[in-house]
């Protein structure tokens, strides 16, 4: 096999930060990766161990690097890779990080909005994922215009912006706090273990590090 | 201001230019001499007739022209070279090798700020068929790459057959059977586990389809996919990958050819063989190809064919990583225009194969 000069290279490997970021190398540690140095990552962002190099990225830059081979393969959001809509080779569901699509309005609104759905013959949706939230809305057959914010998009129908949201729930407390109530399920969300296309064919290394999380997820399962 | 050019074109300056002329010369040479010969067809195809061979829709440009005809940038040079045989040479049962280097025009929605052009090499040949003609395309594909400078790449075959009969095998609905083959083509595995769990399908059937796209490595990969897929897929399907890479291997080229069953084109015209090509530097396929038997026929005549086709540019980037991007020196001298003898020396020089060029003092 020509891969002499991959060997060479060590592994690089994006880890998401933020909710994902614990759960992520819990299971990198847990299919026998050196990450002890990445638990207390202070500001650093690279992360070179024996043959490995870990990358620590903004989560919905993730696929953005695997598919342009910044990183070989990495641990990514479900909502983050159909969002980016980019050629990466998703390999394991790795079950964590779950997480709901969901659509939500002001809890008073309801009567309002389809009236004025009704005259307008449009509904404005403030999402944080226009992709996901277009194809949601082209699949019930809603015509919508996407307000796309960054983050806090509670605030758009409290501030008469938007007329709903789109947005992913943990466990639904910042929306009841925000007096919105949820109307539909979009859909759901898990971490996925993903690879670039040309790397996974290149270095075997990537299918049996996927091969090790799925294992690793299987006895989670079964315990 | 700058005035632009469009999206995702771009100028090619003289030193990428000699760059490119230099790779083409090299590669050209490797495929010459297995009998290749150059042809060329227009940058623009009535749309109608090239979808004839297969749906396009990653097409950069359509437009009309005076004919009311829709007429269409060409994204790729098998449709039009399959159409130019079928309509052109129809009648000749001849065996037929051609090469090309011609521009092709695509656009994606994921890669919008990506290049719209792309300069690919390939060849066609047409009228052979089996191991022997499926591994001269192979094995000329390897040469290219050798020719052009490349030391590590990797090119992945398989045989979409095996997969069409599984399916088939399956006898399940036709939502079932676009499921699989999206996730297959997505390289989705995630996706492919959940349509089979959601399946209401042979344990072990349903088991076959699960394991063959994590089908990878060399020759013994041929065995274990004949081994797990016994009593679906026919014997000779198996015979006949497992000869063309005996072939490989005698030619010494095992190296740089793997057998990979996660492997689906996107075009859609594919019958048997089918390739593609990587190489570390660059994120995505650089090239691929396959068998194609049955386009020809939707043009008018029947006969089976095979090709591959890479694309300079991503050939270079990965040259460029791989440090071998070179520009080969050359020998220069310059003449003062003053000089009374100036164009009597440089056409001496030129008699000598030596670039002379003449100019102001420097």
């Amino acid at each position: 096999m020509a891969q002499v000069n991959v060997k060479r290279k060590p592994l690089r490997i994006g880890v998401p930060k933020g909710s994902l970021y614990p759960d992520s190398l819990d299971i990198l540690e847990a299919a026998g990766l050196p990450i002890q140095n990445l638990r207390d990552p202070g500001r650093q962002l690279i992360f070179r161990e024996d043959g490995y190099e870990f990358i620590i990225l903004r989560p919905t830059d993730v696929p953005t690097f695997v598919a342009n081979g910044g990183a070989d393969c990495a641990m990514c959001g479900e909502d983050s890779i159909i969002e980016a809509n980019m050629e990466v080779v998703e390999m394991v569901d790795l079950k964590y990080g779950g997480c709901r699509f969901v659509v939500a309005e002001p809890a008073e609104a309801a009567l309002t909005i389809d009236d004025s759905y009704s005259r307008l013959g449009v509904m404005k949706v403030a999402t944080k994922y226009p992709r996901i939230t277009k194809a949601y809305y082209d699949s019930i057959g809603t015509q919508v215009e996407i307000v796309q914010l960054h983050g806090n998009i509670e605030l758009a129908p409290l501030c008469q912006m938007a007329d709903r949201i789109v947005d992913i729930t943990a466990t639904g407390t910042t929306l009841r706090e925000n007096n919105l109530r949820i109307v539909d399920d979009v859909m759901n969300s898990t971490a996925r273990f993903i690879a670039n296309p040309a790397s996974v064919r290149i270095d075997d290394r990537i299918r049996n590090l996927a091969i090790k999380l799925s294992e690793v997820v299987a006895s989670k399962e079964n315990a | 201001m700058i005035a632009t050019t469009p999206r995702g074109f771009k100028d090619v300056l003289p030193e990428e230019a000699r760059v490119r002329e230099q790779l083409n010369k090299k590669i050209t040479a490797a495929i010459d001499l297995w009998g290749y010969d150059p042809i060329e067809t227009p940058t623009l195809e009535v749309l109608d007739v090239l979808e004839r061979g297969s749906k396009l829709d990653s097409t950069a440009f359509r437009l009309f022209d005076g004919d009311n005809k829709l007429l269409v940038m060409r994204p790729d040079v098998t449709l039009p070279i399959a159409r130019m045989v079928a309509s052109r040479l129809g009648n000749e049962d001849k065996k037929l090798r051609f090469r090309y280097n011609l521009r092709v025009f695509r656009d994606s929605e994921s890669a919008k700020s990506h290049s719209r052009e792309f300069t690919q090499i390939g060849i066609e040949r047409i009228g052979a068929k089996g191991p022997a003609a499926d591994a001269e395309t192979i094995i000329v594909f390897v040469e290219s790459l050798l020719a052009s400078g490349l030391e590590d790449f990797k090119i992945e075959i398989c045989n979409v057959e095996v997969l069409k009969k599984l399916l088939e095998a399956c006898d399940a609905s036709e939502e079932f059977n676009d499921a699989v083959l999206t996730a297959y083509h997505e390289s989705n595995y995630v996706k492919l586990d959940e349509v089979l769990d959601a399946a209401s399908l042979d344990a072990e059937i349903s088991a076959c389809i699960r394991e063959l796209i994590r089908i990878h490595g060399g020759r013994e990969a041929i065995s274990r996919c004949r081994e797990l897929l016994s009593g679906y897929v026919r014997e000779q399907v198996f015979d006949e990958l497992d000869k063309t890479y005996e072939i490989i291997e005698e030619c010494g080229y095992a190296e740089y050819v793997g057998i990979d069953f996660s492997l689906l084109s996107s075009f859609d015209y594919y019958t048997g063989l089918i390739m593609e090509a990587y190489a570390p530097g660059f994120a995505k396929s650089i090239g691929g190809g396959g068998r194609y038997d049955n386009l020809l026929e939707v043009f008018g005549k029947k006969a089976p064919a095979a090709g591959f086709a890479f694309s300079l540019e991503r050939l270079m980037h990965a040259l460029s990583v791989q440090d071998n991007l070179a520009l080969e020196p050359k020998a220069e001298e310059f003449i003062d225009q003053d000089d009374p003898e100036a164009f009597k020396k440089a056409m001496e020089a030129h008699k000598k194969g030596i670039t002379t060029t003449i100019g102001g003092a420097r």
